[in-house]
């Protein structure tokens, strides 16, 4: 694990809280899956739904996220939090086959890099 | 009835133990012990924690590219039961794993070598760089200074003999 990677006032929250099923966030595999341009499109583009943060319209797709506004979108587009999130997308996930692989089930097959960019936003939205 | 591959740490997951996590999109997760588990649901990546067979295979650390590993499968075909076929399988079986072991144990005895052979290095190289606190940079140069002055004061001498 090495050094925490906290920085600054950001507490982490009642860990216990955070890793109960009932609050789960998305997985990296997931995430994966997600950024399929159908998915992805489809992400983007939600409708207007009132019961989600900022009516679900603006969405980080690689952080599984919703912003209240575009600003807000495009200030999280800086943090670290966001960057840090690109970098562990550029591996291909991690699966059960390479579990079995790594058990000895066949040979270690290394994973593919996939080249991972922020997502565009158009700037007319308001 | 089937021994599973822990998704964390790749240990065998047995029947009757472990847990598993199905996904709300139906992808199973099986752990072989709460630790995995524990670890699974902080998201941590199995590749990058030192302790799970994904790491020491990603990170060069164990044997992973060889035949004798192409043995161990999971074959979804029903074979029907014929108890020569068992029997042999049981003895190649044993016989793969024997191998498989040896090789192994060789692949980590060359890949120590390596740091032996390292340590070796930088030891010549620290000795040479500080060999300077073992032997003074000047002992044993006074004695030829001496002799080379001495010989010099007598050349001196004989010259002016001469020019008399």
């Amino acid at each position: 694990m090495g050094k925490s990677k906290q920085t600054g006032s950001h507490k982490k929250k009642n860990p216990g809280k955070l890793w109960k099923t009932k609050r789960r966030t998305k997985d990296l595999d997931q995430i994966h899956t997600d950024m399929k341009a159908e998915t992805a499109s489809k992400l983007l583009n939600q409708e207007v739904d009132f019961d989600v943060t900022g009516c679900a319209q603006h969405y980080c797709l690689h952080c599984a996220r919703y912003f209240v506004d575009m600003k807000a979108l495009k200030e999280h587009f800086k943090t670290k939090v966001h960057k840090k999130r690109l970098k562990e997308l550029r591996e291909e996930p991690y699966t059960q086959a390479e579990a079995d692989r790594a058990a000895g089930m066949g040979s270690y097959i290394a994973p593919k890099v996939v080249e991972v960019k922020t997502q565009q936003v158009e700037e007319d939205m308001d | 009835m089937r021994i599973e591959k822990c998704y964390f740490c790749s240990g065998p997951v047995y029947p009757g133990h472990g847990v598993m996590f199905v996904r709300n999109d139906c992808k199973n997760f099986r752990f072989c012990k709460s630790k995995c588990h524990r670890n699974f649901k902080r998201k941590r990546n199995p590749r990058k924690t030192r302790w799970t067979k994904a790491f020491r295979k990603a990170s060069g650390k164990e044997l992973t590219v060889d035949n004798s590993l192409e043995f161990e499968k999971r074959r979804n075909i029903p074979v029907k039961y014929n108890r020569q076929l068992w029997d042999k399988t049981v003895e190649a079986m044993k016989r793969v794993e024997e191998i498989k072991l040896k090789r192994q144990a060789k692949f980590i005895m060359n890949r120590l070598k390596k740091g032996k052979q390292l340590e070796k290095e930088e030891a010549i190289r620290e000795v040479k760089k500080n060999i300077h606190l073992i032997k003074a940079p000047h002992a044993g140069k006074a004695k030829k200074l001496e002799e080379k002055m001495v010989q010099k004061l007598q050349e001196d001498v004989d010259m002016a003999d001469g020019d008399i």
